[in-house]
C-alpha cells in the first residue's frame, strides 16, 4: 500500500472534525462541512463567487505588490542607514504592533467608499512585516562581503543590488510570506468593512443574513486563496535561494 | 612602489580607552617585492593592510602608490581575504568575475578571462559549481583568482591561507610562489606564521602590538624560486631569529 501525505490525512481528518462537530452542535453559525460546501457549489453556479473573487485578487494583487516595493525599499534603507532606521524605526514598530484594521475607517474616511481603501487597508497589513525583516536581513549581511566588493571599486548601487540584496534574500523571503499570510488578512477585514466589492462584501452580507453557510463557504474559498497566494511565494522563493545549503533552510 | 610615512591609526575601544592601532609606520614596498608581514595578533597587520587597500580610513601619515596617494579602493590593488569573502550564490565563474563586472568589463571578456584564470588555479570543471560545494582551499583559489582576473598591480593577502589546514596550506604557498614567479607582482601578505612568512617573502616586516610598529625588518636572501621542500634549514635560522624576537614580544606583554 502507499503511504498517503500527511497533508492529506490531515486534511481529511479536519474535514471529518468540522463535519462531526456541526451535526452535533446543530447551531447557525457552525454548519456541517457538506451543508457548507453544497452551499458554495449553489454560490458558484450562480456567478457569485466567480465575480468578487476576481474583485478580490484585485485588490490583494495591488496591495500586495505596493507592500512588497514599499517594504524592499524602506527596509534595505533602514538596515543600511542608521539614520534612517532611526528616524522610521519607531513608526515601523508602532504600525507593525497597532491592530491594522484600525485604520480602515481612517482610509474609508480620507480615500472614499472603493477600492483605494481596500488596498490601503491590505498594505497596512502586510508592509511593516516585511520592511522589519528586509531591515533585519540586509543589516545581517556579513561585513566582509560588502568590504570585499567595496575593495572591487563596487558603487553604493552596486553594493546593494549586487551584495546585499541577494545575500538578505532568504530571510528577505520569510518576511514576504509573513506578509503574503497578511495581505490575504487585510484583503477579507478591508473588504468586510468597506463592504462595497469582493468576497469581504459577500462575508458581511451573509453575515447580517445570520446565514453561516454563506459564511462559511467564502471561508473556504479565502482559505484556498490564502495558501495559493503562499505557494506561489515559496515557490519564487525556492528559486531565489537555491544557493542555501539545505541544511541551514529554516523551512525544510 | 607603495611608500608608506608616518602611518597612525587609533580608535576608541569598548572601555572607552584609546588604541593605538598603528603608529609612525613608515615602510617602501619595490615593485614586483614580496614582502610579508608577521606580528603577534592585535598588531595592526590587517590594520595596516586594510588601510593600503583604501578600505580603513587613518588618523596621520600617508600612503602613496607609484606616485598617486590612496584615497580609497583602486583598480591597482587587489585584496585576497582570510574568510575567502566569495558570494555564497554566484558560481565560481560569476564569483571569479566578480571585480570584472565592477568596473565594467563586458560579459563576453569577463567570462573569458575568469575561465583563463580559474584554468590557472587548478579549478577548470568547477566553474558551474559554487562556493558551498568547493572545500576551503579551493575556495580561496577563488579568491586568488578574482583577484588576479583585475590584473592588479599590487596583491593585497591577509592571512589567506589561516582557514585552511596545514596540507592545503602548503600546496597553495607552493601554487602562490608559481604564479608569483609567472606574473611578477607586487605582493603584501600577511600572516602569523613565521615559517610562512620566510617561505614567500623578500622581506619580513616583523610587528609589535599596543601600539602597533615595525620593529624590524628581516631581508630573505635565499633565492628563488623556493619551495617548501628547498632549503629549510637555511631558511629554519631565520624562523628560528624570528620566533625570539616573538618571544620577547610576548613576554613584555605579559
Amino acid at each position: 500500500m502507499r503511504r498517503l501525505p500527511a497533508g492529506l490525512i490531515s486534511l481529511a481528518a479536519g474535514a471529518v472534525a468540522w463535519e462531526l462537530i456541526g451535526c452535533v452542535a446543530d447551531v447557525p453559525f457552525f454548519p456541517p462541512l457538506t451543508t457548507v460546501l453544497v452551499r458554495l457549489a449553489a454560490m458558484v453556479a450562480g456567478g457569485q463567487i466567480v465575480a468578487s473573487l476576481a474583485d478580490s485578487l484585485v485588490n490583494l494583487v495591488i496591495g500586495f505588490v505596493i507592500s512588497l516595493a514599499l517594504g524592499l525599499v524602506t527596509g534595505v534603507a533602514m538596515g543600511r542607514y542608521r539614520k534612517v532606521e532611526a528616524a522610521l524605526g519607531i513608526y515601523v514598530y508602532a504600525l507593525l504592533t497597532a491592530p491594522s484594521l484600525v485604520f480602515a475607517p481612517i482610509f474609508f474616511s480620507l480615500l472614499g467608499e472603493g477600492r483605494g481603501s481596500i488596498i490601503a487597508v491590505v498594505v497596512m497589513y502586510a508592509v511593516f512585516v516585511i520592511v522589519i525583516n528586509t531591515a533585519s536581513a540586509t543589516q545581517g549581511v556579513p561585513a566582509h562581503l560588502v568590504e570585499m566588493a567595496r575593495s572591487y571599486g563596487a558603487s553604493e548601487a552596486q553594493v546593494l543590488l549586487r551584495v546585499m540584496l541577494p545575500a538578505a534574500a532568504p530571510m528577505i523571503m520569510a518576511g514576504v510570506r509573513l506578509g503574503v499570510g497578511r495581505a490575504v488578512t487585510g484583503m477579507i477585514n478591508g473588504e468586510m468593512f468597506i463592504a462595497v466589492v469582493g468576497l469581504g462584501r459577500i462575508v458581511t452580507q451573509a453575515g447580517g443574513r445570520f446565514d453561516g453557510a454563506s459564511v462559511l463557504a467564502v471561508l473556504v474559498v479565502i482559505i484556498v486563496v490564502a495558501l495559493g497566494a503562499v505557494a506561489l511565494v515559496q515557490a519564487v522563493d525556492r528559486r531565489i535561494t537555491r544557493w542555501v545549503p539545505q541544511t541551514s533552510r529554516g523551512d525544510q | 612602489m607603495i611608500e608608506i610615512r608616518g602611518l597612525s591609526k587609533s580608535f576608541v575601544g569598548q572601555d572607552g580607552a584609546t588604541v593605538d592601532a598603528l603608529r609612525g609606520v613608515d615602510l617602501d614596498v619595490g615593485d614586483n617585492e614580496f614582502v610579508t608581514v608577521l606580528g603577534p595578533s592585535g598588531c595592526g597587520k590587517t590594520t595596516l593592510l586594510k588601510a593600503i587597500a583604501g578600505l580603513a580610513p587613518w588618523n596621520e601619515g600617508d600612503i602613496v602608490i607609484d606616485g598617486a596617494p590612496v584615497r580609497g579602493p583602486g583598480s591597482d590593488r587587489a585584496v585576497v581575504f582570510q574568510n575567502f569573502a566569495l558570494l555564497p550564490w554566484a558560481t565560481v565563474l560569476d564569483n571569479v568575475a566578480f571585480g570584472l563586472k565592477m568596473r565594467g568589463v563586458a560579459r563576453a571578456e569577463r567570462e573569458e578571462r575568469a575561465r583563463s584564470l580559474i584554468a590557472m588555479v587548478g579549478l577548470s570543471g568547477f566553474e558551474a559549481k559554487r562556493p558551498g560545494e568547493l572545500s576551503g582551499g579551493m575556495q580561496q583559489r577563488v579568491g586568488i583568482a578574482r583577484a588576479l582576473a583585475v590584473q592588479p598591480r599590487v596583491l593585497l593577502m591577509d592571512e589567506p591561507f589561516g582557514a585552511v589546514d596545514e596540507q592545503t596550506r602548503r600546496l597553495l604557498q607552493e601554487e602562490l610562489l608559481s604564479i608569483w614567479e609567472e606574473h611578477r607582482l607586487t605582493v603584501v601578505f600577511i600572516t602569523h606564521s613565521m615559517e610562512e612568512a620566510v617561505l614567500l617573502g623578500d622581506r619580513v616586516v616583523l610587528m609589535s602590538a599596543r601600539p602597533g610598529r615595525i620593529a624590524e625588518i628581516v631581508p630573505v636572501s635565499q633565492k628563488r624560486p623556493r619551495s617548501p621542500d628547498v632549503g629549510a634549514a637555511e631558511r629554519a635560522e631565520i624562523t628560528g631569529y624570528l620566533w625570539n624576537r616573538l618571544r620577547e614580544m610576548h613576554q613584555e606583554r605579559r
